[in-house]
């Protein structure tokens, strides 16, 4: 029973935090019909912004949620502008192998400047302290991450339904022809769809940070799961994306519970269960 | 049968700027031990022939198949580990243990096939990267396998044929024997008849269907070929390291490595994984070395990584796609 509790409040923390990491993947997907490969690198970058002010800056990490944001945005921007424009024109292999590039390049700058090591948040408000509620004993940077990760998640959800540039947002991925000859800009909408999943995934890594190891590798475990979440939502769906986090939380923290060499083997296999036998996800269209 | 003789040796098709150009590449490649005196440069080169061969094993399938295949790592640790354990466990000679890691490969590949080939383009390049780090994942668990220890070849006092253990000009020529039969194969292959489906398939599935071509079997047939292929590099691995893990083998880094060396190279040409090895391993080898000696590490990726992204936003025929285009201007 208290085993039960634990996973579950675990499982749903990681989860919100997972659904929000998705949240951008699912976006771009749904905008311009393209994977990003390099959406983990995206958040590998929030984390070392994260651990740079912190280590660099009298601040505290959790101000640095804002800069992770802006340079995820930027990020976003700038591959759209410099490399995807380029490539959403070529074949679908030139697709998967110019975000494959990026990833790679992503992955081994930062390699570069900051080497292999492996490296951790070591002061800030919210790091290492632990609260117990009844049955468990939380770390409270996973409640206050999890917590941010569901508003942002809110925000950017009623930003894509309800305010006008989501409108045309959506207008884009529905019909990207029909969009321009209402005077959307779409090539501005595809850039701002790298922005707002660069910034979502920015700021996710920033607060990711705060309990989890940082390296430059760690994009590849993130994409997977991110992966395996927008595939179980159904590619391109965005509330989809919310509970298919949820599920995969739940996967990974009970499947490393009882089986912790293989807790991501679980995570490869929902993706392959679900693209093979519900390819539209569990709440695709 | 004489068809299929002239088939696998004629290189009619090809112009005969080409033609001399391999020859010459033959030429090299057998004189190189005598040629060459540093040990690393020998050890460079018997890489360049290993990715060469991967290269075209891969190219099978997503080059000539234009089905990107992101795990053909999992079947070079097929490979590997069929030879390291047959030769450990129940020290079957090294020559024994070549076909049935291929048979393995082959089907496992053909039991995820079917449920694989239902997916497309980016759907299907991610599932193949998901069952190639399940099946790392289960090997590093395994203890029958090693576990992430990994498992470790005797090593024989003396030089020994039987368990292809000799100095490195043998495993030079042993490798170069190995990559001419892939070679050779590929040939014949990209004129029989499957290889011909395979590319109606990749240029247009839906021409091909209405032409009588099973699609799907199509593409099962080639991905267990590639396979079987991947993993025959990964019995000479076993047999050149002595050594072997789930890092060494089966990584995704690998699976990368191959898919570029033929994207970079020019995928769908005979010649594409050739050209692609050697740019990018000699580049790996001393530059990647260079600088880790510096304490630098990643920046053979980086440029890697760049050469792959211009390449995929300005010319998706890789370095051969570019030749071609010359050629035709002219």
């Amino acid at each position: 029973m208290e085993l039960a509790v634990q996973l579950i409040v675990f499982g749903t923390l990681m989860g919100l935090v997972f659904a929000f990491i998705s949240l951008g993947l699912s976006l771009i997907f749904g905008v311009m019909n393209i994977v990003n490969f390099a959406h983990g690198e995206f958040l590998m970058v929030g984390m070392y912004v994260a651990l740079l002010t912190s280590t660099y800056l009298p601040l505290d990490p959790l101000v640095s949620l804002p800069f992770a944001g802006a340079v995820g945005f930027l990020l976003g921007v700038l591959s759209y502008r410099f490399l995807i424009q380029y490539i959403l024109r070529g074949p679908m292999v030139a697709q998967l192998f110019g975000t494959f590039g990026l990833m790679l390049f992503l992955r081994y700058l930062v390699m570069f400047i900051f080497g292999p090591d492996v490296r951790s948040l070591s002061h800030g408000l919210i790091v290492g302290k632990s609260v117990s509620l009844g049955y468990v004993t939380i770390d409270v940077s996973k409640i206050v991450g999890a917590v941010l990760c569901l508003m942002l998640f809110a925000v950017v959800y009623w930003m894509i339904n309800k305010t006008r540039l989501g409108r045309a947002l959506r207008a884009t991925s529905l019909d990207p022809e029909a969009a321009r000859y209402m005077g959307i800009d779409t090539e501005k909408m595809n850039a701002l769809a790298w922005g707002i999943g660069g910034a979502t995934v920015g700021i996710a890594g920033g607060l990711l940070a705060h309990f989890y190891y940082i390296t430059p590798t760690i994009g590849m475990v993130f994409i997977m799961i991110a992966f395996a979440t927008v595939a179980l939502g159904g590619f391109g769906s965005i509330s989809g994306a919310f509970l298919a986090g949820l599920i995969i939380g739940l996967i990974q923290v009970v499947g490393g519970q009882y089986l912790s060499e293989l807790k991501f083997t679980f995570i490869y296999l929902t993706y392959f269960l679900a693209v093979v036998f519900r390819p539209r996800g569990l709440f695709g269209w | 049968m004489g068809r299929i003789l002239r088939d696998i040796f004629s290189f009619a098709d090809r112009p005969l700027s080409e033609r001399i150009a391999f020859v010459i590449f033959l030429i090299i490649v057998l004189a190189f031990p005598w040629m060459v005196k540093p040990a690393y440069a020998k050890v460079v080169m018997i890489k360049f022939l290993l990715f060469a061969m991967f290269g075209l094993g891969w190219n099978l399938i997503g080059g000539y198949g234009g089905q990107v295949d992101l795990g053909q790592a999992k079947n070079v640790g097929f490979g590997a580990y069929a030879t390291a354990l047959m030769m450990l466990h129940w020290n079957i000679p090294f020559w024994l243990t070549i076909l049935p890691g291929m048979m393995f490969a082959t089907a496992e590949s053909f039991a995820v096939a079917y449920p694989m080939f239902r997916l497309r383009g980016h759907y299907f390049a991610i599932a193949t990267l998901c069952v190639a780090l399940v099946w790392k994942e289960l090997f590093v668990f395994w203890d029958w396998t090693g576990g992430a220890r990994g498992v470790e070849i005797p090593i024989k006092a003396t030089p020994d044929f039987t368990y292809m253990q000799f100095g490195e000009t043998g495993y030079h020529y042993f490798i170069f024997g190995l990559f001419m039969a892939q070679f050779l194969f590929m040939n014949w292959f990209r004129k029989s008849r499957l290889g011909y489906e395979l590319m109606a398939v990749r240029d247009n599935e839906d021409a091909a269907e209405s032409l009588g071509i099973n699609v799907t079997a199509t593409k099962v047939k080639a991905y267990c070929i590639a396979a079987a292929l991947g993993a025959m590099g990964g019995s000479f691995i076993t047999a050149y390291y002595l050594y072997i893990d789930p890092d060494l083998v089966m990584p995704m880094d690998l699976s990368i490595l191959i898919a570029m060396t033929v994207m970079v190279g020019g995928s769908g040409s005979i010649w594409g994984p050739i050209i692609g090895a050697a740019i990018l391993i000699p580049l790996d080898m001393y530059l990647g070395a260079w600088l880790a000696g510096g304490g630098r590490y990643g920046i053979d990726f980086m440029i890697y990584s760049f050469i792959i992204m211009i390449i995929a936003a300005r010319e998706p025929k890789g370095i051969w796609g570019i030749v071609e285009r010359v050629r035709k201007r002219r």
